[in-house]
């Protein structure tokens, strides 16, 4: 019923009313204030709930539904939680509760329909009304400065009186501008060309040369990654590797060197796979999606139906969400998970349907081909083998209803579960078998026995294939290459050895084919009388599993003359075990769980049962079309094979599991069925929610209209063309901030993953939509913004503080000067690494390694201080980092690198003991003061030179005369190595004018 | 809103006292520090320096110790008697509801794996494993009611260590030193002491600042080991750099840097970077003589089961080298307290590794846990005593705490299950009124007895931050658009286990 006719229906049928009628403000608001205010009024609006504004207080909270219904007080919420029989349920929680005074009083006034003045309700600002959803507003640069830049900045300054600081001098702009640009130090010779080179245009030169340099690239790659919280490993409990992470970083490096057009970058990052198929760059992109941190334990080994496991996914789905829209729009929407956003126009619906556009995707391992010829005939074959699949489904779904429950049975008895678990038929087991160690190379020798426990005349002895998903290898995983089995009563087999020899030759003579989930039998063997009181499996040739070698049984079954089993719950021992909870475990060998799949000849015989059901029905047309399509699937298939083993990168994706992580591949990536969660919990699942975006800006709608079953790509697709819609004024803003942060130390907004109400807001607004709009519309080149920036007199000021403005402006808000700014750990490292002139300027590939790693197979241990603190590959560029996020780098920690399980948008900076402590002593500046110290003794000769080529080197300049003589002397008395340490550590080296 | 709180920090903080800079973030200048300078500049007297502007209300702790048993440690088998187990032992295991086990731990009940004796005045029941903590029984404060919220370790144990369910939290000691800021000037504010295996899940995640200035991350040390502070001395290799050497080059760089921040006025940042290598260089005299341990008299090392030193152990999990690893901790946590340190955390157990060397129990209750809680309890009540007799436990807060607890149910016949439903936490000392219980769990110690007054972390952290004189709903840092607290939006202070 519409609300405007309610009362009046309701005064129709009000029952007779108490003759004085409670008024609002007399009666009504203290009685309010008293009990519900502190909770829900001014300061705090629980479950988006407040008595103080008449259209919330009517309209009710997060929960969407009125809580007071004016004229039936038995239907309003309010007035049942206030008198609620249960302590427990009733309001307020805390406190004393109303009395029934005081109760009668608001039944008396919601029954007399609620009369609230307006001027009794408190005013709420409206939430839209914000300037960051507001549009862009592009007006032109005032007059006064030929630069667009300086035009907006010294408006600024001169409303407030301040003059702009003098522009530094060349070889402080020259530093500033290759840390800025580059992330590494001008060479002593480079400065001194550029301060020589008086021809106009000398700046721009310098600028266009460092813009031009591969280094770029590696230097912003890293402003991207920290805001996209890159890492290596997973994080979480074990932080297992990801050792295929890296060609996202590569690819985020590859696209600020080629300049690719902002749009582009943040599409391809979305949904490149759907919108760019069949370039290699549309799936490394998909490394932003999982780029975060992904709760192993929580996925392999919680299924989806727990809700524990759901919990995960949930929370894995949020930091999905929390990483696009804060990353691309700048806006807060994980605030939203909960309730509605405390802040900020952003609604649960909007959260969770943003939600939605992540559903069918989890963080795994794509396929795809680096080489862009080789990929484009994959993605060609991938297409032709979907499409003949839709085909083939069109002809034979008809023909399978036809054929009814008798197909469905055939169907499920061929897909049945391996791991069938005997405890709960149909279910699968979590216990897959014993698996041995790891070995590098296939020829180790490695054995797993069996204690009967007493001697026992053997008749056979089976050996049962495992089957595990892991690198797709399935039935007969693991399962021995060559091999014997034994028998004796010495726990040692020293003495008393008993070959099982029968198919001895086939087993240890041969390499013994992969029988995937057929069971392996020596054969009779009780007329030799073999008894004893140990069985072994010795293995010589260990089967191959991804880049490396092991073998692996499900079940050892040792017969006994009559037949039975005497090995079930038997004791294993074995040369070397993984244990990996119940999966893998020696006792496993014995627990009687196999996987119990299908013979070969009885699938095939079930098979083919079920093909003759199928074509009962169907005419000769259409079993001609079928035999078409199937032998084109069959020809996709051996292309598809013919292709060399593809390239991995860790994405966002449909992954294809089995066990408890199987992603949604198995449903052909649908997406799961996403709803809002009340509170927050997943045990309080509410309305269903389809795929959407913030409802906040209008220029489009915020909920998609794609049709039901639509790939789950479109999806995603969506929130990318919304993104990027030139009338997106998040976007825009968002990016240009950013990249003005790093270039100021300071965004013209603070707070560059917060433009809601909790963030800062812009110091100039003009310029910064100015900026956004340029960019935007001149195809969102980011080196065109980086020369528009550096190039402007702002940039170019001194850092010195000038005392006149300082009193006006403490916080260089207003820009009338440049700020000094602390290099970041990276920064600092490479400065080191070129001054001591081993930086290893190779690019790209898996990220090096300044750690050993102990018990890799079960939580890896990352020990940094057993490694080679002068391992050559560590003088790579920090960019190429393996960076793991349970034991960060310790170095790199201490210089406030960024946190790779958090989403940062400006690194902190501190200046602490630990710090200066790091700097000093640590094994990494030790060698490289060693290095530096050989290169300037190559470089020049006598100390006196020497001395003052390590200064020029390191900070850019030649001592004075003061200077070089403490220098000297230092290093006179403790050596030139001791010196160069100390350069490294001097603030000047640290910081940049 | 708590805009109007000191504590109400954010990166967009524009205009800033010479006293905020050092203060905050951006200015960046470590705790330990700010005390000395402000101390210097007269700003405030000696001792506590931030803490004297930093308290809401009086404080009655002004420390804290942290235990925390990684891989989820038995309330049934230590703390949380239930007569009712031992009376249906072996009976197929009913829990009236429908159960989610992590595994497959719904096996038949299993009684408590030691017996319980009471102790004290109090008369607490405490399980033979833990006896050595009946001598401390009446300053013990129990919560039994504790409940967690995923039973998937590195979630509940970060829960517990941060109050988050995700990385990217700051620890709880990181929350006590951005609140209070440090008592000494050259040792660090929060010090970690991890278990000497290894880390637990998530490692450095459980200590770390997170979005909070680093200088309030967990300093890792440990204790009895060649390098217990990384980097604290020159590395190996470093044959160049002689001791004399040190303090000549420790004056160039200062005598360096003056020059060069007197030709940058303005800039605090340069003044606060000489400090902090002033700083370094006391860390590196205080710091070895913090962890001198040898130094401790006798009957103290006896206390801790240290007067035998360290000794070559059995291959196998066992109790004496649980003892003694644990007491080693604890007896440098007492040092660091006494020298100032504002905030230890100990871990016992590492990550969830075979052979088991932490508490999570799945096989065998007794294997496990009879070495590391026996371990535990020596070390822990060694600690307690010595803090006591020294009038330090007067105002040390000392909490235990795990990830969850674990079934009442059988696993495999002697293991337990995770149990994310109830578990025990126990507080002690300052202001914590000692020998009583807050809060039960069922009959079978398998969920709270009051399902709809359970115990959670927050309150936890919330009664903390009270007895260190904070308000836990003030205490907050503004980060990608929330006001973060330690508690979230939760957390009610227990006045019930207040003294």
């Amino acid at each position: 019923m519409p609300r405007s006719v309610l009362p009046v229906f309701l005064a129709l049928l009000a029952p007779a009313l108490p003759a004085a009628t409670p008024d609002f403000v007399r009666d009504v608001r203290p009685i309010l204030s008293r009990h519900c205010f502190e909770c829900h009024g001014p300061e705090k609006q629980k479950s988006g709930y407040r008595l103080d504004v008449k259209e919330i207080a009517l309209r009710g909270g997060d929960s969407g539904s009125a809580a007071i219904v004016p004229g039936r007080a038995a239907e309003s919420p309010l007035l049942a939680l206030v008198a609620h029989p249960d302590p427990y349920e009733r309001m307020p929680p805390e406190g004393a509760a109303l009395t029934p005074a005081e109760v009668a009083t608001l039944r008396a006034w919601v029954e007399a329909g609620a009369t609230w003045p307006e001027s009794a309700s408190a005013r709420v600002e409206d939430p839209l009304a914000w300037w960051s959803l507001q549009p862009l507003r592009v007006t032109a640069p005032p007059a006064g400065a030929a630069h667009p830049i300086d035009a907006f900045v010294r408006a600024s300054l001169a409303a407030r009186g301040i003059a702009p600081a003098p522009e530094a001098d060349a070889r402080t702009l020259h530093r500033r501008l290759a840390f800025d640009l580059t992330g590494l130090p001008p060479a002593p010779e480079e400065l001194e060309a550029f301060e020589a080179d008086r021809a106009p245009g000398a700046y721009e030169r310098l600028v266009d040369r460092l813009l031009a340099s591969p280094r770029y690239g590696e230097r912003w790659a890293r402003h991207w990654l920290d805001v996209a919280h890159y890492g290596d490993t997973h994080g979480y409990d074990k932080d297992k590797l990801r050792t295929h992470a890296w060609p996202y970083r590569d690819y985020v490096i590859r696209a600020f060197n080629a300049d690719k057009p902002y749009a582009r970058f943040l599409s391809e990052q979305i949904a490149g796979d759907v919108l760019y198929p069949d370039t290699a760059d549309g799936v490394e992109a998909l490394g932003f999606i999982a780029a975060g941190p992904w709760d192993f334990i929580g996925h392999a080994e919680v299924p989806e139906s727990k809700i524990d496991g759901k919990l995960a996914r949930h929370l894995d789905r949020d930091d999905m969400v929390a990483n696009a829209i804060g990353t691309f729009a700048s806006a807060t929407v994980h605030c939203a998970q909960c309730h509605q956003h405390k802040f900020d126009p952003i609604s649960q619906e909007d959260y969770y349907s943003l939600q939605a556009v992540f559903a069918a995707l989890d963080r795994t391992e794509r396929e795809y081909y680096r080489d862009p010829a080789l990929h484009a005939r994959f993605q060609r074959l991938r297409r032709e083998r979907a499409e003949t699949a839709a085909a083939l489904q069109a002809i034979e779904g008809p023909l399978q209803a036809q054929a009814g429950e008798p197909y469905v049975e055939l169907t499920r008895r061929l897909a049945a579960p391996l791991n069938q678990d005997p405890a709960q038929p149909g279910r699968e087991s979590p216990s897959y078998g014993y698996h041995s160690a790891l070995s590098s190379t296939p020829d180790a020798v490695k054995w797993v026995q069996v204690d009967l426990g007493q001697s026992v005349e053997i008749d056979r002895v089976w050996l049962l294939p495992c089957h595990d998903s892991f690198n797709d290898i399935g039935a007969g995983f693991g399962f021995p290459v060559r091999f014997k089995v034994e028998v004796s009563d010495d726990p040692e087999f020293r003495a008393g050895v008993k070959l099982a020899w029968i198919r001895y030759d086939a087993t240890f003579m041969a390499d013994y084919p992969n029988p995937g989930l057929t069971a392996f039998s020596t054969g009779g063997s009780k007329d030799d009388g073999i008894a004893g009181r140990y069985v072994r499996v010795t293995v010589t040739r260990l089967a191959p599993r991804r880049d490396d070698y092991m073998f692996a049984l499900a079940e050892l079954r040792v017969l006994d003359r009559a037949g039975r089993n005497v090995a079930l719950g038997r004791p294993v021992t074995a040369l070397d075990a993984v244990e990996s909870g119940e999966r893998w475990r020696p006792a496993n060998l014995t627990d009687g769980v196999a996987p119990t799949g299908l013979a070969a000849e009885e699938k095939a015989a079930l098979e083919r049962e079920r093909e003759t059901l199928l074509l009962a029905t169907a005419d000769a047309a259409t079993r001609a079309r079928r035999e078409e399509l199937r032998e084109r699937a069959a020809r996709i298939e051996a292309g598809l094979k013919q292709l060399p083993k593809p390239d991995l990168v860790y994405a966002g994706g449909i992954h294809t599991g089995t066990g408890t992580f199987r992603g949604t591949g198995p449903e052909g990536g649908r997406p799961r069925a996403i709803t809002i969660l009340a509170r927050g919990q997943v045990t309080q699942p509410g309305r269903p929610v389809g795929p959407g975006t913030l409802s906040a800006l209008d220029f489009a709608p915020a909920r998609f209209a794609l049709p039901d079953g639509a790939p789950e790509g479109e999806r995603r697709a969506a929130l990318a063309r919304w993104l990027v819609d030139p009338r997106n004024p998040l976007t825009w803003r968002s990016i240009v901030n950013r990249v003005w942060q790093y270039h100021f130390g300071r965004g013209l907004v603070e707070t560059p993953n917060d433009f809601g109400r909790n963030g800062a807001r812009p110091t100039h607004p003009e310029l910064l939509d100015w900026l956004a709009a340029r960019f935007r519309d001149e195809g969102g080149s980011f080196k065109a913004l980086h020369r528009l920036i550096v190039t402007s007199a702002t940039y170019r000021q001194s850092a010195a503080v000038n005392p006149e403005a300082e009193k006006i402006d403490a916080g260089n808000t207003l820009l009338w000067r440049q700020n000094r700014r602390r290099l970041e750990a990276e920064a600092v490292r490479d400065a080191v690494l070129a001054a001591s002139g081993r930086l290893d300027l190779t690019m790209g590939g898996p990220g090096w390694r300044d750690f050993v790693i102990e018990r890799p197979e079960h939580s890896p241990h990352f020990r940094y201080d057993l490694a080679d603190p002068d391992d050559p590959q560590t003088w790579r560029r920090s960019v190429y980092r393996f960076i793991v996020r349970s034991q960060t780098q310790p170095w790199m920690t201490a210089l406030d690198c960024a946190d790779p399980s958090m989403r940062v948008d400006r690194r902190n900076e501190s200046l602490t003991p630990l710090q200066a402590l790091a700097l000093l002593n640590n094994g990494f500046v030790v060698a490289q003061a060693r290095h530096f110290a050989a290169r300037v003794t190559a470089e020049r000769t006598g100390l006196a030179a020497q001395v003052a080529r390590a200064h020029a080197l390191a900070l850019g300049r030649e001592p004075s005369a003061a200077e070089q003589a403490k220098l000297l002397a230092f290093a006179q008395a403790e050596g030139l190595p001791a010196l160069c340490r100390l350069l490294f550590n001097l603030n000047e080296f640290t910081f940049v004018d | 809103m708590s805009s109007d709180s000191p504590f109400h920090r954010s990166a967009a903080a524009s205009r800033l006292t010479r006293r905020d800079f050092l203060w905050h973030s951006g200015g960046g200048l470590g705790g330990l520090a700010l005390a000395a300078m402000l101390g210097r500049d007269g700003a405030l007297a000696a001792e506590p320096a931030s803490a004297a502007r930093a308290l809401h209300h009086p404080a009655k702790a002004k420390r804290v110790v942290q235990f925390f048993m990684a891989g989820a440690a038995s309330h049934l088998d230590l703390f949380d008697f239930k007569p009712e187990l031992i009376k249906r032992d072996g009976q197929p295991s009913d829990f009236g509801e429908p159960v989610e086990a992590f595994q497959n731990g719904l096996g038949p009940w299993l009684r408590p794996l030691w017996d319980f004796k009471p102790y004290g005045q109090c008369g607490k029941l405490l399980s033979d494993v833990v006896a050595p903590l009946g001598a401390v029984a009446d300053d013990l404060a129990f919560i039994h009611n504790m409940v967690g919220k995923s039973g998937v370790h590195s979630a509940a144990t970060l829960l517990q260590s941060t109050g988050f369910q995700l990385p990217g939290f700051p620890g709880a000691g990181c929350w006590a030193s951005y609140g209070l800021g440090s008592l000494n000037d050259n040792l660090p504010t929060f010090v970690v002491l991890p278990d000497h295996r290894g880390f637990a899940s998530n490692g450095v995640k459980n200590w770390d600042a997170a979005f909070l200035p680093s200088e309030h991350s967990g300093t890792m040390i440990f204790p009895g080991t060649a390098t217990p502070i990384a980097d604290l001395f020159p590395h190996g290799s470093a044959d160049y750099v002689r001791p004399a050497g040190e303090a000549a080059a420790h004056r160039l760089m200062a005598d360096l840097n003056r020059d060069h921040a007197a030709a940058r006025a303005g800039d605090q940042r340069l003044e606060a970077r000489i400090r902090s290598y002033e700083l370094a260089a006391r860390m590196q005299l205080a710091a070895p003589e913090a962890l001198a341990m040898q130094q401790e008299p006798e009957h103290v090392l006896r206390l801790y089961g240290l007067d035998r030193g360290p000794q070559t152990w059995p291959k196998e999990i066992n109790a004496e080298e649980e003892a003694f690893y644990f007491g080693q901790k604890c007896l440098a946590a007492r040092r660091l307290l006494e020298r100032g340190v504002r905030f230890v955390q100990v871990w016992s157990g590492n990550d969830n590794s075979f052979p088991r060397r932490n508490w999570d129990s799945h096989e065998d209750v007794k294997r496990d846990h009879g070495p590391l809680a026996l371990g535990m309890a020596r070390g822990a009540a060694a600690f307690i005593q010595d803090l006591k007799q020294r009038g330090l436990l007067e105002d040390t807060l000392i909490l235990w705490t795990t990830e969850f607890g674990r079934m009442p149910s059988t696993q495999g016949g002697k293991g337990r299950d995770h149990n994310p439903y109830v578990f025990t936490n126990w507080l002690c000392g300052g202001g914590i009124k000692g020998g009583v219980t807050h809060g039960e769990s069922d009959a079978f110690g398998y969920k709270p007895l009051d399902r709809r007054n359970p115990t959670e972390v927050y309150d936890v952290h919330a009664t903390m931050l009270h007895l260190l004189g904070l308000d836990h709903t003030r205490l907050t840092f503004r980060h990608n658009g929330i006001d973060r607290r330690l508690t979230d939006v939760h957390g009610h202070v227990i006045k019930a286990l207040l003294a």
